[in-house]
């Protein structure tokens, strides 16, 4: 899929045992993309509105999308060693990320591990934290009509996302996906207990956004993001669920290129 | 023909707005367990497998299921352990531990070795993955299940038939100190039984090691193909899998006439498939639970929900087996030429069973139907 101005190239990097394939357009500084557990594989009008300021590189995780399963990754910690060295392997120093869900706390944890790579950090309502008063819903035993209803304010729009009548193609795609995002995610749920210890370390400036009508991941975990992370700043997208570069592109790459643009202005970007 | 009395210890008392909830398994929530009538319930169905013994059945079977109604035996062991004390000749199957639930395998290594010495040599080990629901509820990473079941295995084999101390150093569990006490009784060590639900890996796995291989709840057109895939599997490893290495899992309900065990038998196979199996979709297969491979074939194979095939259904594809003495001794003879299995677990207590016709059930099928198979086997 394509956006509609969109010019991106479709590489494939051998890495740590197999075959990752990643999508790339723009020019400029670099911007990693970090994908949700479902949504890999797809260029999107939101990518594209980030590559009119950046060289944007949105790679399928091991395990999802077009990207081979690597069966030594089985956690959070194997992800991160996994995106450093591919990070290495594109010869990219540092890089500004944008993360997702999922990919907004692979984001935080690059940034933990390994701050001098971050440039700048946003986070798109990134699960991570563990927070046993504001459980995460439990993703992996929805139905499509409850995912539908987790993840999106618009139901219409939904049915764009989780379609009411997959294929086969699309239900072994899922299937594979939500394997890879098991093996992250199933126990401990959705977070890294130590997280919350370690997210000092964070130097980048950094963003946190938050759907107003996430039904997924409590506004909680936004807010207590902002706690631990030095300076953070957190702002809202209205009418909006769990995934507001799906749901409120426009508006939320407005956010994001508004805090990237601030970040230019003080010799930041 | 090898007959063991197969139990479930089902609580078969659900919420009236049952049919709206989403499953059995998993979300029912505990606060429809009465214990008090639990206590009634577990000795009543203990009652029921130790009287097995006076009827001459070879063995009696317990299983390992979690928070749900369909079968109130987290620990199998447990209930073992109060039937080896009250049994004497009876084999005790165990089908199975859920290893990949357990955090310990060597517990299990531990506790299956007692009940075989307890009992003198009575205990059969069944191994399980536990079904998809037991990884919500136990909160196991479903895509580790497979491999965790293999490791566990192996610990555990190598436990009872190798001299200890010894390392056991794998991916999912690494032990210093592998030295089991007491070691099992039997030989080198307890048969295994292995039920399965039609993987391909798992049938090949079964014969290639000798295992017993069961079927668990399926139409007979299914049955036939996993126990094909299993003889292939022994004909791979250079052997013919003997009859008595396949088993089938039936729920039997014989009463006097066919009408009469129609009449009263529909409730129990019902409630058995239409609410003990009533299962969510998404609880039933996780994620990684099954291999990709095994999740295409799935998908392509179109098999619905046990709760939508109806009654007749269910009758007419082998799901059950119900009628008079005379019908039930026929469908079975012409189960087990189809299929080619010489050992059964019936299922006597099936769903919402009364005690008085588990009972009944119990004694026409062990003099009505089982010594027609043994005169056969006795003759051939």
């Amino acid at each position: 899929m394509s956006g509609q101005n969109g010019q991106h190239v479709v590489q494939h990097v051998d890495l740590g045992g197999g075959r990752i394939h990643l999508m790339r357009a723009g020019a400029g500084e670099a911007l990693l993309f970090l994908h949700p557990a479902a949504g890999a594989g797809f260029w999107l009008p939101f990518h594209d509105l980030l590559a009119e300021r950046f060289d944007v590189i949105s790679p399928d995780h091991p395990g999802f999308g077009e990207s081979d399963r690597l069966d030594w990754i089985d956690g959070m910690e194997d992800l991160v060693y996994f995106y450093l060295d591919l990070l290495d392997a594109l010869d990219l120093e540092a890089v500004h990320v944008v993360g997702a869900s999922l990919g907004g706390w692979l984001a935080a944890e690059l940034a933990v591990h390994q701050p001098s790579k971050v440039r700048s950090l946003v986070m798109v309502d990134p699960i991570g934290l563990d927070l046993p008063e504001h459980p995460v819903e439990d993703m992996f035993a929805m139905n499509p009509d409850e995912l539908r209803a987790a993840l999106f304010v618009d139901q219409e729009l939904a049915l764009q996302f989780i379609s009411p009548e997959p294929t086969l193609d699309m239900l072994m795609r899922a299937f594979k996906e939500k394997t890879s995002f098991a093996r992250l995610a199933w126990n401990p749920f959705c977070c890294n207990p130590k997280l919350h210890l370690r997210l000092h370390r964070v130097t980048a400036p950094t963003l946190i956004l938050w759907g107003s009508d996430d039904r997924l991941v409590p506004l909680a975990h936004g807010e207590r993001y902002r706690e631990l992370i030095a300076d953070a700043r957190l702002e809202i997208v209205d009418d909006c669920g769990h995934a507001p570069l799906l749901e409120q592109p426009e508006r939320t790459v407005e956010v994001i290129g508004r805090f990237h643009a601030e970040l230019a202005g003080k010799g930041g970007c | 023909m090898q007959f063991f009395m197969f139990h479930l210890m089902p609580y078969p008392y659900l919420p009236d707005d049952f049919d709206e909830r989403e499953s059995a398994w998993v979300t029912l929530s505990n606060s429809n367990y009465d214990p008090t009538i639990g206590t009634g319930l577990y000795n009543r169905y203990l009652d029921e497998l130790e009287y097995a013994e006076q009827l001459g059945f070879d063995g009696i079977c317990v299983n390992e299921h979690h928070q749900n109604a369909y079968g109130t035996m987290p620990s199998p062991n447990l209930m073992a352990a109060t039937l080896v004390r009250r049994t004497e000749k009876l084999q005790i199957a165990i089908v199975g531990n859920g290893l990949p639930l357990r955090d310990h395998p060597l517990r299990v290594a531990e506790e299956v070795a007692m009940l075989d010495v307890i009992s003198g040599g009575r205990i059969i080990s069944g191994f399980v993955r536990g079904i998809g629901d037991e990884y919500f509820s136990m909160s196991i990473d479903p895509s580790t299940s497979r491999e965790r079941f293999s490791e566990a295995h192996d610990l555990i084999i190598k436990a009872w038939t190798t001299e200890g101390p010894f390392r056991w150093i794998g991916k999912h569990y690494r032990l210093n100190y592998v030295n089991v006490w007491p070691r099992p009784l039997q030989q080198p060590h307890p048969p295994i039984w292995i039920p399965a639900f039609g993987s391909t890996e798992t049938m090949s796995w079964a014969a290639e090691n000798h295992y017993t291989y069961l079927s668990v709840f399926a139409p007979s057109k299914l049955l036939k193909r996993w126990f094909d895939g299993y003889r292939a599997g022994a004909n791979a490893a250079g052997y013919e899998a003997p009859r008595d290495k396949i088993g089938i899992l039936l729920p039997i309900y014989v009463a006097e006439t066919d009408r009469q065990a129609h009449a009263e038998g529909r409730q129990y196979v019902t409630w058995l498939y239409h609410k003990g199996l009533k299962h969510k979709f998404e609880h039933l297969f996780p994620p990684g639970y099954m291999t990709d491979h095994s999740w295409g074939r799935f998908l392509q194979s179109g098999l619905g929900a046990y709760s939508d095939v109806s009654y007749e259904d269910l009758v007419a594809q082998g799901y059950a087996v119900v009628g008079s003495p005379a019908t039930v001794r026929e469908r079975l003879a012409e189960l087990a030429e189809e299929l080619g299995f010489g050992l059964v677990n019936a299922l006597l207590h099936i769903g919402d069973m009364p005690h008085d016709h588990t009972i009944r059930n119990m004694e026409l099928f062990a003099r009505e139907v089982m010594p027609h198979f043994r005169a056969q086997s006795a003759a051939a």
